[in-house]
C-alpha cells in the first residue's frame, strides 16, 4: 500500500486548503527558506515562491519518521517542544510527521516501548531522523546512562546506525552541557563528537527554541537535507546571528546607558544588561527573533541577561551574572599575595647575591691595593 | 578547535597566567630596583618633603602637561609630545572609564564605577590609536630617534598597540565576529601583561615611584653635602 502523504493525512484530519497554504507559508516564513541555497536542492530554482516549494513537498512526501533519544538531560527541550508556541508545527510535528519513539511522551512503557522502537527501526531503516536530547557519558563504558539495560553508547550507536540524519537537540546533546561541566564526572560529550559517518546537526539551547528544532526537522522533511551549518554544526537560519545583534535593547548598548542593578532605574527603563553579565554578544541564537511562548517574550526582553545557552561549556565560562569582559579565574586575594611574595624573594635573593659579591669584590680590591702598596718600594718611602 | 574554545582558553588560563607573571614580575622587578642602594641623607632637612610630592604630582599631572610650552623639551619636539599625551590620556580614559574594562576591574577589586559615554570613549579611542601610528611614524622616519631605536622598543609599540586596535574593533563590531576579536584582544592584552614586568612599559607603575622620589628631593631643604 502506499503510504499517504503529509498533504493527504492533514486534509484527512480536516485541514482546509486554505489552512494549509498558510501553514506552508509559515514553514517557508520560519525557515527562512528565501535565503537558504538549498532550495535548489529541490531540482529547481528559486521559480516557484518558497511556499509552494513547501507545499510541493508536502503534497508528495511521506511523513519522516522520528525517533528521539533521552540521554543525561532533563527532558526540557521535549518540554518546550511539547509546549511550542506555534501548535500547529508542533502537532504537524508531533502527530503528522510522527515521531515514534519518545520516553517521555509516548504512552507505552517498558518492554512495549522498546518493541516499538525496535519495530521502527526495522521498518525505516536508513529513513528515519534521529534525534537525541541529553549528553552521552563515555565513562566506564556509559553505565551511567541506561535505558532498558543498554548503556547509552550501545543505544546511541544502534540508532544512529539506521539513521538518515541525526539531530541533537539541546546544549547537552550538542556539548555536553550541563553533564558536562566541570569536572564532568561521567565524561559526558556531544553527540557529534560520537556519530562521525551520518550527518548531525545541533540545536543548542536550554531548552533548544522548540521552532527551532521543529524548523530543522521540517527543513530535512521538505528539502530532503539537513540546513547549512556553522562551524559547530548549527544551522545557519537560525544561528547565523548573535543574541546581541537582534536584541531590542541595543540602542543602549550603542548608547552607553547599562542597568547597573537589576532593580535600579536602568534596569525599569529597560537599558542594556551587559553590564549585569549578558553573554548576548558571543552567542549565536533565534531568541531575539522567534521568542518564546508565541513570540511573547525571551529572557532579554523579560529583564534577565544571556547566559549564552547556545555555546559549548557555558557553564564554565565565568559567573552568570559577572561581565562577559571579566576574566573567568580570577587572582585572589591570597594567591596574589603569594605571587607578590614570590616576586620580592626572587628580587631579593638576587639582590642579596649581588651585595655578597659586590662586597667581595671590594675586599679583593682593596688586597689588590694593600698588597701593591706593600711591594711597591716607593710608596713605602713617602708613606 | 574553535573560536569559542578559542575565547575560554583566553579568558580563562592565558589570562590567569599572564596575571600570574605581571604581579610576580612587577614585585621583583620594583625590589630589584629598591635594593640597588640608598644614598645616605646626613643633612638635616628644613623643608617639607611631603609639600614637595605634592607640588611634584600636581605640575606633572595637572599643570605641566596643559601649558606644555613652557617646557624645553615641548619646544625640541612638539609632535611627540603632543601625540605621546593624547596617547597617554586616551589610554587612560579607555582603561578606567571604558564599560567592559570597569567589569574587569570590578571582578578583580569588588567595585565598580559609572563609566563614560559610548561616544566619548569611541573618540578617545580613536585618537590613541591615531596618536601611537603618528608615534610610529615619527620614529621610523626620524633621523636620530632611528637610531637610537633597538628591538625591545618595537616590541613596546607592538603589544602596546595590538590591545588597542582590536579593542577598538571588538568594541565598534567591526569587520570580525565578536568572539574571534574578543579572542585576538584577550591574547595581546596577555601578551601585553607577560611582557610589561620586562620592559620600558613598566613607567606606568614605576613613574609613580620615581615621581615621589624626586619631588622629596626637591621639597627638601638642606646644605647638600
Amino acid at each position: 500500500m502506499k503510504e499517504k502523504t503529509i498533504y493527504e493525512h492533514l486534509r484527512e484530519k480536516g485541514l482546509s486548503r486554505r489552512d494549509f497554504m498558510k501553514l506552508c507559508g509559515t514553514i517557508a516564513g520560519m525557515m527562512g527558506l528565501e535565503f537558504v541555497p538549498p532550495v535548489k536542492a529541490l531540482g529547481k530554482t528559486l521559480g516557484p515562491s518558497p511556499e509552494e516549494v513547501v507545499a510541493q513537498a508536502l503534497k508528495t512526501k511521506p511523513k519522516v519518521p522520528i525517533i528521539w533519544l533521552e540521554f543525561q538531560d532533563c527532558a526540557g527541550c521535549s518540554e518546550a517542544i511539547s509546549r511550542s508556541s506555534s501548535p500547529l508545527l508542533s502537532n504537524l510535528v508531533l502527530n503528522d510527521i510522527a515521531i515514534e519513539y519518545h520516553e517521555t511522551l509516548m504512552a507505552a512503557a517498558g518492554f512495549q516501548a522498546e518493541k516499538a522502537k525496535e519495530e521502527c527501526m526495522k521498518k525505516y531503516f536508513g529513513k528515519y531522523v534521529l534525534v537525541v536530547e541529553g549528553s552521552p557519558t563515555l565513562a566506564d563504558d556509559g553505565i551511567y546512562c541506561t535505558v532498558a539495560g543498554k548503556s547509552n553508547l550501545d543505544l546511541l550507536k544502534e540508532a544512529a546506525a539506521g539513521a538518515a540524519a541525526v539531530i541533537a537537540t539541546g546544549n547537552c546533546a550538542c556539548f555536553g552541557g550541563i553533564p558536562a561541566a566541570h569536572p564532568n564526572p561521567t565524561r559526558a560529550v556531544g553527540v557529534a563528537d560520537l556519530i562521525k559517518d551520518k550527518p548531525v546537526v545541533n540545536i543548542p539551547g536550554c531548552p533548544a527554541i522548540p521552532e527551532v528544532t521543529t524548523g530543522t526537522i521540517l527543513h530535512f522533511l521538505i528539502l530532503g537535507q539537513l540546513p547549512e551549518t556553522d562551524q559547530l554544526k548549527r544551522p545557519l537560519p537560525f544561528y547565523g546571528h548573535t543574541v546581541h545583534d537582534h536584541c531590542l535593547r541595543r540602542p543602549f548598548y550603542e548608547a552607553g546607558k547599562f542597568a547597573e542593578s537589576f532593580d535600579d532605574e536602568g534596569a525599569r527603563k529597560g537599558y542594556c544588561l551587559y553590564k549585569l553579565g549578558c553573554k548576548g554578544p558571543t552567542t549565536y541564537n533565534a531568541c531575539a527573533g522567534l521568542k518564546w511562548e508565541r513570540g511573547l517574550s525571551y529572557p532579554v526582553q523579560s529583564g534577565h541577561p544571556c547566559l549564552g545557552c547556545s555555546e559549548p561549556h557555558f557553564w564554565d565560562g565565568g559567573g552568570f551574572y559577572q561581565g562577559q569582559s571579566a576574566p573567568i579565574v580570577r587572582l585572589d586575594k591570597s594567591s596574589t599575595a603569594t605571587l607578590v611574595g614570590v616576586g620580592v624573594a626572587a628580587g631579593a635573593a638576587l639582590a642579596g647575591l649581588n651585595a655578597v659579591k659586590k662586597s667581595r669584590a671590594k675586599k679583593d680590591l682593596k688586597k689588590d691595593q694593600s698588597q701593591a702598596a706593600g711591594s711597591d718600594p716607593g710608596s713605602k718611602k713617602e708613606g | 578547535m574553535n573560536w569559542t574554545n578559542i575565547l575560554n582558553f583566553s579568558r580563562g588560563p592565558l589570562l590567569h597566567v599572564a596575571m600570574i607573571i605581571f604581579v610576580a614580575g612587577l614585585s621583583y622587578r620594583l625590589v630589584r630596583v629598591l635594593l640597588l642602594g640608598w644614598a645616605r641623607d646626613r643633612a638635616k632637612n628644613k623643608g617639607s618633603k611631603l609639600w614637595g610630592v605634592i607640588v611634584n604630582y600636581l605640575k606633572g599631572l595637572f599643570v605641566l602637561p596643559f601649558i606644555p610650552w613652557v617646557r624645553r623639551t615641548f619646544r625640541h619636539n612638539e609632535l611627540t609630545f603632543i601625540a605621546g599625551g593624547l596617547f597617554h590620556l586616551s589610554l587612560f580614559l579607555v582603561l578606567v572609564f571604558g564599560t567592559a574594562h570597569i567589569l574587569v576591574w570590578k571582578s578583580l577589586w569588588g567595585f565598580g564605577w559609572k563609566g563614560l559615554p559610548t561616544p566619548i570613549l569611541a573618540f578617545f579611542s580613536a585618537v590613541g590609536i591615531i596618536s601611537m601610528i603618528v608615534l610610529l611614524i615619527n620614529r621610523l622616519t626620524h633621523p636620530v630617534l632611528k637610531m637610537l631605536t633597538k628591538f625591545p622598543v618595537w616590541i613596546n609599540w607592538l603589544v602596546v598597540f595590538l590591545p588597542m586596535i582590536t579593542g577598538f574593533i571588538m568594541a565598534r563590531h567591526l569587520w570580525f565576529r565578536y568572539e574571534v576579536i574578543f579572542s585576538l584582544h584577550l591574547i595581546s592584552v596577555s601578551l601585553l601583561l607577560i611582557w610589561v614586568p620586562f620592559g620600558r612599559i613598566s613607567h606606568f607603575l614605576f613613574y609613580f615611584f620615581s615621581k615621589t622620589i624626586h619631588g622629596a628631593q626637591a621639597g627638601k631643604r638642606a646644605v647638600t653635602p
